[in-house]
């Protein structure tokens, strides 16, 4: 059965995957509107150019709406696991463009920006809030471990690459990351309590 | 496995949820991972860390024309699966004999060069159904409308990039009656776009024409392209 777009909206995102994978397009233009702005930013943080990005972003949601169910809830949310498929995607484009390197833009105080305030659901505002715990997380972190963090998630780059830019032992790279992606974690566990 | 192979592989969570292992690393994690509940505790704790990092990013808006381009793939997907249920419905009705002839002349393909001032058929080549049509403005786009039942698709090529506050959108001509077909399109970054027309049935041409965002009731500019339609 489809659903109409405003009864689709009333839907969570774990409903609106096994619609979307029986060709309802009212229910995947639902999705794409709650997901596609930040996977588009998430793309143009990687890629680093408008006209890419709408292509991985486009890519990426094409192949969502072309594969149907594949969403497992075992991965994580419907948007993060969205978001991993726009980053992969993203990173794809990076690795394949030879002699250009990933704009990374590690002292870009932009990338941490806040969003306008406007007009949220309940779930955009705790997404928001929650965004913010990682803005003040990653901006908390100190250089060397955000450095990591972003080459790596961001950038595409393996653990060995990074040890070799940064010129330091491979442990060294994971001791970063794991502290890192700690705190983070932990200030998300304070924003929780 | 030992405590220090076990160490190893732990310090090893944290790059595996930023992408950062090779493939070779991650298959020996995720074997690891099987059988040890302590690393798998430790990733299911730092997992929600990494899953965050994109709603980090600054959020740049993403442009109107992005969500049609999108969509309209979906809305073609849905009319070519709509078509293909239709064919299953009536069986042998419609039928490919092969991958570039619909049978019983149920369906024709066009293959046209834009064109404003006119437009010419050129021939219906040895299959009957094929028909060319060329003529002046709007140089290198080129279009393809396969027709099947009450339906038709047009895909165009070689299509200008539009300005922002632009789209493309799809007229009928019955007679010589001139309605929009409810298509609103833009053309994808390699100049090409497709759009699905409903209700076939006794149109002779169908236009496409740039158009405000949102759509016009009246053609308000040349048409790009115009594809006469055999009936």
């Amino acid at each position: 059965m489809k659903t109409r777009g405003r009864s689709a909206e009333r839907l969570a995102d774990e409903e609106l995957m096994p619609l979307i994978g029986e060709k309802d397009a009212a229910a995947f233009e639902v999705f794409y509107d709650r997901h596609g702005g930040v996977a588009y930013s998430l793309a143009y943080r990687i890629v680093g150019e408008r006209a890419a990005a709408e292509d991985v972003t486009q890519e990426a949601f094409v192949s969502i709406w072309r594969s149907g169910g594949r969403y497992d809830r075992a991965r994580g949310s419907v948007r993060s696991w969205t978001l991993g498929i726009v980053r992969n995607r993203a990173i794809d484009l990076l690795r394949s463009r030879s002699g250009r390197a990933p704009k990374l833009g590690f002292d870009d105080e932009t990338a941490l920006e806040q969003r306008p305030s406007g007009d949220f659901t309940d779930e955009e505002a705790l997404r928001h809030e929650t965004a913010e715990e990682v803005r003040g997380a990653l901006g908390e972190l100190p250089g060397e471990q955000s450095k990591v963090i972003e080459l790596a998630y961001f950038g595409g780059f393996s653990q060995a690459e990074i040890a070799e830019m940064l010129s330091v032992p491979l442990g060294t790279v994971k001791g970063r990351m794991r502290l890192g992606l700690e705190k983070i974690r932990g200030r998300l566990a304070e924003g929780v309590a | 496995m030992n405590e220090r192979e076990h160490a190893g592989r732990r310090d090893e969570l944290a790059p595996y949820l930023l992408g950062a292992l090779e493939p070779g690393e991650v298959a020996a994690l995720e074997q690891h991972l099987a059988g040890c509940e302590e690393c798998r505790a430790e990733l299911a704790w730092l997992r929600p860390a990494a899953q965050m990092l994109p709603e980090a990013v600054e959020r740049v808006e993403a442009p109107a024309e992005l969500r049609t381009r999108i969509m309209g793939e979906v809305e073609a997907d849905v009319s070519r699966r709509s078509r293909r249920d239709r064919r299953g419905l009536f069986g042998g009705l419609q039928r490919w004999t092969d991958g570039r002839r619909l049978a019983a002349g149920l369906a024709a393909v066009l293959v046209v060069a834009a064109g404003v001032a006119g437009y010419a058929i050129s021939g219906g080549g040895s299959e009957g159904n094929t028909i060319t049509v060329a003529a002046g403005h709007a140089p290198g786009v080129t279009a393809k409308m396969v027709r099947e039942g009450d339906s038709g698709t047009l895909r165009l090529a070689n299509v200008h990039q539009l300005p922002s506050n632009e789209v493309l959108q799809a007229w009928v001509r019955r007679g010589k009656q001139i309605e929009s077909a409810k298509t609103l399109f833009v053309p994808n970054r390699d100049g090409t776009a497709t759009a699905v027309i409903d209700h076939m049935q006794g149109v002779n041409t169908v236009m496409v024409t740039a158009e405000p965002r949102g759509g016009s009731a009246h053609p308000t500019s040349a048409p790009i392209v115009a594809v006469g339609v055999p009936q």
